[in-house]
C-alpha cells in the first residue's frame, strides 16, 4: 500500500464505521422480529412441542408427553408413506409438465408482436386468473362419468366406448387432478419465461443469427442458458406452493378414492380437523416442515447465486 | 326555581335511564349456532321461526350464527375448548357424540319436564344419551328409505307399484333399468369418503351382516360380501361413484336416477326442483324400506338433527325454552320441520289437528310406519370418524379399483387398528 493510499484508508474508515453502526436503526427491526416471533416462531415451536405429545382435542385433558411416540407411529403408518409418495408425484409431476408447457408456449409466442401477442397472452393467462377452488370444481364436473364434457367428447369422437371414471379410478385420479393443476399453473411459467426471453440481449440473438444458428440450436444453445435461472427459481417457488396444495385435491376427491390422492396436507387435515388428533398431526406437520425447509434453503441459495 | 326544575328533570332522566337499563339487563341474548341459517333452502324458515319465538318471548333475543354443516363440529369443539360456546347449537350424527366427548354438553334431564318427555317418540331419544344422561334433544327425524322413480321403472318394463323387496330383486331391476335407459343412474348411493357416507352405507353393511367396528369385523366374510357387492354394482355401471348424496337429488327430479337411498327430506328437494304438486309427486315417486339381505331384514339410519346446550352457557333456562320451542311448538313444526326440512317431528302425536293432517301423506306415512321401525343404531363415538375414513377408503378401493377384496379388507382392518 502506498502512503497516499494508506492515508485515504485511515481517513475513510471513521466515515464507514459511522454509517454501518447506527444503533437506532438496529433497534428498528425489533417490532418486525417481534411480529415474526409471534406469527411464525410461536406456532412452529408449539407444533414441535405438540408433536411429542398425545393430544386429542376432544379429551379435554392437557397434552401428555410421549417423546418420539408419534414419530415411531409415523414410520409404521402406511397412509403416511402413501401420502408422502402422492405429494412427491403430484408436486414434481405438475411442476415439470407445466414448466415445459409454459416454456414451449413462451418460445412459440415469442415472435408475436402488437395486438396478436397481447391477445394470445391474455388468452393463455386466463387459467391463472381463475381461483383454484373454481378450477377444481370446473374439472370435477368436466370429469363426471355421467354428464361430464370430457367423457361426452371422447365418446362422441369414438376414442372410448364407455365413460372413463377419471376421478373414481385409483390409477387415474391423481393424474386427473394433476392435469387440472397443470392447466392452472402453466400460465405462471409462460408469463415468467416470456419476460425472461424478452430480456435476452438483442446483440446475442443477432450474433447467433450471423453465425447461422438454426432454430433448435438457437433454443438449446442461446435461449435456454439465458432462461435457466428463471426456470429454476420459478420451479422452486411452484414446488413449495404445490407441496401445500389443499384446495384442488380436497374439492375434487377429498383424498380418494381410497388413499390414491391423499397428500400430506390432506392427511394432516383429516387427522387434525376430522379426528382432532393434534399430537400425531403435528408430528406429520414437522416432517412436512423439514421437507419444505430443504426446498426453501435451496431456493435462497439459488437466489444468492443468481441475484 | 331553576335548580328545582333541574333536579326534577334529572330525576326523571335517571328513572328513565334506570328503567331502560333494567329492561336491557332483563333481556337475554342467546347465541344459536346452526347451519339452517347458512343454507339458502332453509334460511327463510329458521328466520321466521326465530322471529316468532322472539315475539312470544320479548325478554329473549336470538343471535343466529350461521355455520355450514361440514364446519359446525370443528367450530363447536374449538369454541368449547376456548371456553366460548354458543348457548344453543344444531348438531347431527356422529358430531353430537364427538361434542359429548368434551364433557361440556349440558345434561337435559334436569330441564325436560315429564309432559314434554312423554310427548316424544321413545325412539327419538334413543342414542342421545352419554353416560346415562340425555345430552341432546331431537329436533327433526330424517331416516333414509329407498326412493323409486315410477316413470323410470315403467320405461324399464318394471311394475312401478312393486319396488324391490330383496337385494336379489334390486339387482334384477337395476339390470333392466341399465339395459333400457343407459343414461339413467340405476342406483344413487353416496360413496364419498366422509363420516356421513359411512352412516348412509351402514344399513347396507348391516344387510350383509357386516360390522367393521367389531374385532376383526373388517376381514369378516360378511364385510367381504358387502365389498364384493359394491364392486359388482360399480363394475356393472349401476352406481355412479364419487357423488355426494346431494348431487343425486336434482338428477332424480329429472328422471335421471331410478332408485335413490336418501332421507325423508328428498320430497321437498324434488318438488323445489321440478315444481311438482303433491299429487303429481305421489304419482311419480314412491319410497319404501331397504331391500332385505340374506337375513330377510331391512335397515335404515336416523339422520335427523338435534339441539344441544352447553354446561358453560350463561342462560340455560332461556336456552332450554328455545330448544323446546324449536322442536315441539306447532308453529316451528309447521313452518320449519315440515315446510323447510320436510322431515318428521320427534313428537309421538301431532300437537294440533291441522298438523296431523299435514303429516298424513303417503311419504310421511311410509317413513313413520314402515321405515322408522327398521332404523338401526350407528356406532357413534370417538372411534367413528377415524374409522369412517378407513372404512370408506376401503369401500372406494373396492368400487374404483381391481385390488383383491381380501387385500382391501385386510387394509381396512389395519387402518382401523392404526
Amino acid at each position: 500500500m502506498t502512503a497516499a493510499a494508506a492515508q485515504r484508508s485511515t481517513k475513510a474508515a471513521p466515515a464507514r464505521k459511522n454509517a454501518e453502526r447506527v444503533p437506532w436503526i438496529d433497534w428498528m427491526v425489533l417490532p418486525t422480529v417481534g411480529v415474526l416471533a409471534v406469527v411464525i416462531g410461536y406456532p412452529v415451536i408449539y407444533t414441535l412441542v405438540l408433536s411429542t405429545t398425545k393430544y386429542n382435542m376432544l379429551d379435554m385433558v392437557p397434552p401428555r408427553y410421549i417423546g418420539g411416540g408419534n414419530y415411531e407411529h409415523l414410520i409404521s403408518d402406511p397412509i403416511f408413506w402413501t401420502s408422502l409418495r402422492n405429494t412427491v408425484v403430484y408436486t414434481f409431476g405438475s411442476v415439470i409438465v407445466s414448466s415445459l408447457l409454459g416454456l414451449a408456449l413462451a418460445l412459440l409466442t415469442e415472435s408475436l408482436t402488437g395486438w396478436r401477442f397481447r391477445s394470445v397472452r391474455a388468452l393463455l393467462l386466463t387459467p391463472w386468473a381463475v381461483p383454484f377452488v373454481v378450477v377444481a370444481f370446473l374439472f370435477r364436473y368436466m370429469y363426471l362419468q355421467n354428464g361430464g364434457v370430457i367423457n361426452a367428447v371422447l365418446l362422441d369422437v369414438g376414442l372410448i366406448d364407455k365413460p372413463v371414471l377419471w376421478l373414481n379410478n385409483s390409477a387415474l385420479a391423481l393424474p386427473a387432478i394433476m392435469a387440472a393443476n397443470i392447466w392452472a399453473m402453466m400460465p405462471f411459467f409462460f408469463l415468467l419465461l416470456s419476460a425472461a426471453l424478452a430480456a435476452i440481449p438483442n446483440e446475442v440473438i443477432e450474433s447467433a443469427r450471423i453465425d447461422k444458428a438454426g432454430t433448435w440450436s438457437m433454443v438449446f444453445h442461446i435461449k435456454l442458458p439465458f432462461l435457466k435461472s428463471a426456470l429454476f427459481i420459478s420451479s422452486l417457488l411452484m414446488i413449495i406452493s404445490n407441496f401445500n396444495d389443499f384446495a384442488k385435491i380436497w374439492a375434487m376427491t377429498q383424498g380418494g378414492p381410497g388413499y390414491s390422492t391423499t397428500t400430506l396436507v390432506i392427511y394432516v387435515y383429516w387427522l387434525a380437523f376430522e379426528n382432532f388428533d393434534f399430537g400425531y398431526a403435528s408430528a406429520i406437520g414437522v416432517v412436512w416442515l423439514v421437507l419444505l425447509l430443504v426446498f426453501a434453503l435451496v431456493y435462497l441459495r439459488a437466489i444468492r447465486m443468481n441475484p | 326555581m331553576a335548580w328545582r326544575s333541574a333536579v326534577v328533570a334529572s330525576t326523571i332522566l335517571s328513572v328513565g335511564l334506570a328503567a331502560t337499563a333494567s329492561h336491557a339487563a332483563d333481556k337475554v341474548t342467546l347465541t344459536f349456532a346452526n347451519w339452517a341459517d347458512a343454507e339458502g333452502a332453509t334460511r327463510p324458515g329458521i328466520q321466521a321461526v326465530i322471529a316468532a319465538f322472539e315475539k312470544e318471548n320479548p325478554d329473549i333475543q336470538i343471535k343466529s350464527e350461521a355455520i355450514s354443516f361440514s364446519e359446525i363440529a370443528r367450530q363447536l369443539v374449538l369454541r368449547v375448548r376456548s371456553g366460548n360456546p354458543p348457548d344453543v347449537a344444531e348438531i347431527a350424527g356422529n358430531d353430537t357424540m364427538l361434542l359429548a366427548q368434551t364433557g361440556k354438553l349440558e345434561p337435559l334431564d334436569g330441564h325436560i319436564d315429564a309432559a314434554t318427555k312423554a310427548a316424544l317418540k321413545p325412539s327419538s331419544i334413543e342414542g342421545l344419551s352419554d353416560k346415562g344422561k340425555l345430552i341432546a334433544f331431537p329436533w327433526t327425524q330424517a331416516p333414509a328409505g329407498l326412493w323409486y322413480d315410477k316413470a323410470v321403472m315403467q320405461k324399464a318394463g318394471l311394475d312401478p307399484e312393486n319396488p324391490p323387496k330383496t337385494i336379489d330383486e334390486l339387482m334384477k331391476d337395476l339390470a333392466a333399468i341399465k339395459k333400457s335407459q343407459p343414461d339413467v343412474i340405476p342406483l344413487g348411493l353416496d360413496t364419498t369418503n366422509r363420516a356421513f357416507s359411512l352412516i348412509s352405507n351402514w344399513p347396507w353393511m348391516k344387510a350383509f351382516g357386516a360390522d367393521p367396528f367389531v374385532e376383526n369385523g373388517a376381514t369378516s366374510d360378511a364385510m367381504k360380501s358387502y365389498l364384493s357387492w359394491m364392486r359388482d354394482l360399480a363394475k356393472k355401471g349401476y352406481i355412479d361413484p364419487g357423488r355426494k348424496i346431494g348431487e343425486f337429488r336434482p338428477l332424480i327430479a329429472q328422471d335421471k336416477v331410478a332408485f335413490l337411498w336418501d332421507q325423508v327430506l328428498l320430497q321437498g328437494v324434488i318438488q323445489s326442483t321440478n315444481k311438482m304438486t303433491d299429487d303429481d309427486f305421489n304419482k311419480h315417486y314412491g319410497v319404501t324400506t331397504q331391500p332385505a339381505g340374506a337375513s330377510g331384514k331391512s335397515y335404515s339410519f336416523e339422520g335427523g338433527h338435534q339441539l344441544v346446550m352447553f354446561s358453560d352457557g350463561k342462560h340455560k333456562e332461556a336456552a332450554w325454552k328455545f330448544i323446546r320451542y324449536l322442536a315441539t311448538s306447532p308453529y316451528a313444526i309447521e313452518h320449519y320441520t315440515l315446510s323447510y326440512e320436510a322431515s318428521l317431528t320427534p313428537l309421538e302425536k301431532a300437537p294440533t289437528d291441522a298438523l296431523a293432517k299435514k303429516l298424513d301423506t303417503p311419504v310421511f306415512n311410509a317413513f313413520s310406519e314402515k321405515i322408522m321401525p327398521t332404523v338401526t343404531a350407528v356406532p357413534y363415538g370417538p372411534k367413528f370418524a377415524p374409522g369412517a375414513t378407513a372404512i370408506m377408503a376401503g369401500v372406494q378401493q373396492a368400487v374404483t379399483g381391481d385390488t383383491p377384496i381380501d387385500e382391501i379388507a385386510a387394509s381396512i382392518q389395519q387402518n382401523l387398528g392404526n
